[in-house]
């Protein structure tokens, strides 16, 4: 795969937090492709949160080079934020703030102005099934109504690379099946995603492309079809993902 | 600056919606002022108007109970009655009277005060030029008697006591110079003049207050309260303010603001900028009630005509000064347990040591020292220079320097917090 193709490119990144020995990531390498849907699979603890914080430009790596989008995440953080997108997993919304009050704020933020921030914000509220609740308070919500709001803030501003962090938890399954199409379509309409979930089906329907990180370390990466290759196996993806990162229970 | 406003309005909506801590950041500080000048005002009248209610029997009508009773008027500090209940007094009638609480001290001159003092004085000073080198006979003390409520301050018993030793020994002194003149021209050919004539006071103690403009001025209970508990009030806005921010980072919102264009100064700056305007409705409302609403209780009208100016450059430093400190509690602080308890001693403390609650001078020397420390005590200076002193905007400049320096401190510390987690967490 040509470098030119990469949407984001690590090289050797570790992050160690202060106080501890062992690394959170330890030189990490990792290459993903723009246009691709990127499942960082792994239990609790394996350094996924930490991973996607440093993309995201939250913490700052002990060591490592990475470029997003052909940006240095060292030197043109600016640039980089203006062309990520970010759904946490916790519900980072204004629980006092209209469903439109909070999209206004988010949108504006990125740039969005007038009809645009409008139209935009009419268009997202439609897709998602909100429409209707455009003028209510976040915090009546239900738990599914703000995981799709959830998203929407991270796609207002259209953004070519899309960081969600495990964005279907505690959904029911209308509003995961929501999420699960509109993602696929965002995905279509050019946006590169990189998505953390502890749901191992719904990462296997999703995915163009996966690795599975433990203890700081990826320990395998490609294509479904790759890994499974590689690891010798026809099962499902949760065996293989049980027999590479063992049985025991974590923290 | 379109980030910064976007992000100004987020912090206004969520300020707005939020009734409670509206009602916490505007309706306790002018419930809080209201009350602690209505209790605080006797004290400054007491002070200001001759308040400390003083009744005094003087049995004696000569040189000495005069000259104690116009002192004790003259020093502004009691205000002085001669009846109880429309009645002369008695030496019981007094006692009941500071015992129940009617009055804060009751004097007692007893009949024949100066006669006895010239007796004792003419006896001495025969007894001294007869020639005789017999011993002065022992004195008989004369005994003016004070009874006192204990909850008189000591300093006002000290005012009393020196006052009334001061002219007892001048009422003597002129006694014994009368005597002393009587028995010379008695003893020598050449009549002197009355040596009364050499008893003129040497030293003079004069004591004024220093103030800029009106002179002599001391502050009422408006001028301290609305200046102190303003400040109190916008310091205490390091709680929700602090509260808020730490919402932001449990719920993932700053985390989620950090991943947008913009910095965490941006995001603090818009919070500087709506909570700054909070704070100036703080000061706005509880001046207003200083000069409007005030009277109608019976307390003293605020009066700030032509002062507006240097209250608002103060009002705005001190602005400054709080919205840091919650900016660097927020930042330090994980929990909102942690951002309470420590935000909200803290400023009790910052408050207590700047003399909100106790004016500095009232203080031990040993904290006064410390009180100088305190933001609060310099925003409270740079009120009282105004209010009290009638001080131009330049005098009071530094004060408002000190306070935005402070508060540049805090956000320094803060964004240097931020960095330092960011890259060490």
């Amino acid at each position: 795969m040509s470098q030119t193709m990469q949407s984001i490119d690590i090289k050797n990144l570790t992050k160690y937090y202060r106080g501890n020995e062992k690394p959170a990531i330890d030189r990490v390498t990792l290459g993903i492709t723009e246009g691709h849907i990127f499942g960082l699979l792994g239990p609790n603890g394996a350094g996924k949160t930490t991973m996607i914080r440093i993309l995201c430009g939250l913490l700052t790596p002990t060591e490592g080079q990475i470029t997003i989008g052909g940006y240095s995440l060292k030197s043109e953080l600016a640039e980089i934020r203006k062309i990520i997108g970010v759904v946490p997993q916790e519900i980072a919304l204004y629980q006092s703030l209209t469903a439109h009050e909070n999209l206004a704020v988010y949108g504006g933020i990125y740039g969005l102005r007038g009809a645009r921030l409008t139209d935009r914000i009419d268009e997202q509220l439609q897709k998602f099934g909100l429409e209707k609740s455009r003028n209510v308070q976040v915090g009546r919500f239900s738990g599914g109504m703000k995981r799709r709001l959830n998203l929407i803030v991270g796609l207002m501003h259209n953004p070519r690379i899309l960081f969600l962090d495990e964005p279907t938890v505690g959904v029911d399954v209308q509003s995961k099946n929501v999420i699960i199409e509109s993602l696929k379509d965002i995905n279509q309409a050019g946006t590169t995603i990189i998505y953390t979930s502890h749901y191992l089906e719904e990462a296997e329907v999703l995915c163009t492309s996966l690795a599975i990180i433990d203890e700081g370390r990826i320990i395998t990466q490609g294509s479904l079809d790759e890994i499974k290759k590689e690891n010798n196996s026809t099962a499902k993806l949760e065996d293989i993902f049980l027999q590479l990162t063992g049985k025991s229970l974590r923290d | 600056m379109r980030i910064l406003f976007r992000l100004a309005y987020k912090d206004y909506l969520v300020i707005v919606r939020d009734r409670g801590g509206l009602a916490m950041l505007f309706l306790m500080p002018l419930a809080l002022v209201l009350i602690m000048t209505s209790l605080q005002d006797t004290t400054f009248r007491a002070i200001n108007e001759s308040g400390i209610k003083l009744v005094i029997l003087n049995g004696d009508q000569d040189s000495l109970g005069t000259a104690i009773e116009q002192e004790i008027i003259r020093s502004n500090f009691f205000n002085v009655r001669h009846e109880i209940d429309n009645k002369p007094p008695t030496e019981k009638t007094i006692r009941d009277a500071v015992a129940t609480g009617k009055f804060q001290i009751g004097m007692i001159i007893p009949a024949g005060a100066t006669q006895h003092i010239r007796d004792q004085v003419k006896n001495n000073v025969a007894s001294l030029f007869s020639g005789d080198s017999v011993e002065l006979p022992p004195a008989d003390s004369l005994i003016i008697r004070m009874y006192v409520d204990p909850a008189t301050k000591n300093s006002m018993r000290s005012t009393l006591q020196g006052s009334i030793r001061e002219f007892a020994a001048r009422v003597e002194s002129q006694i014994i110079l009368n005597e002393l003149t009587r028995e010379i021209n008695n003893h020598l050919m050449v009549p002197v003049a009355n040596l009364n004539r050499m008893n003129r006071e040497t030293v003079i103690y004069k004591e004024e207050y220093v103030a800029r403009g009106d002179k002599n001025a001391i502050p009422n209970s408006a001028q301290h309260n609305v200046p102190a508990w303003t400040l109190f009030a916008m310091f205490f806005i390091v709680i929700p303010f602090a509260s808020a921010m730490i919402k932001e980072k449990e719920d993932g919102s700053l985390s989620r603001l950090l991943t947008m264009p913009g910095s965490y100064a941006t995001i603090m700056f818009s919070k500087i900028l709506v909570y700054l305007v909070v704070c100036y409705l703080q000061f706005i409302s509880i001046m207003m009630m200083g000069v409007y609403l005030f009277p109608l209780f019976g307390l003293p009208a605020l009066e700030i005509a032509g002062k507006m100016t240097s209250l608002t450059v103060i009002a705005f430093a001190a602005a400054l000064a709080a919205i840091g400190y919650g900016i660097s509690v927020g930042t330090i602080a994980r929990t909102h347990q942690q951002a309470a308890i420590f935000g909200s001693i803290s400023v009790v403390i910052l408050a207590a040591v700047g003399g909100i609650w106790v004016p500095v001078f009232m203080m031990p020397p040993f904290f006064r020292v410390f009180s100088s420390a305190s933001p609060m005590n310099w925003g409270l200076n740079g009120f009282y220079d105004i209010l009290v002193r009638n001080a131009s905007l330049t005098d009071v400049l530094p004060y408002g320097i000190w306070l935005i320096l402070f508060s540049l401190f805090c956000v320094l510390i803060s964004l240097y917090y931020h960095k330092f987690r960011k890259e060490f967490a």
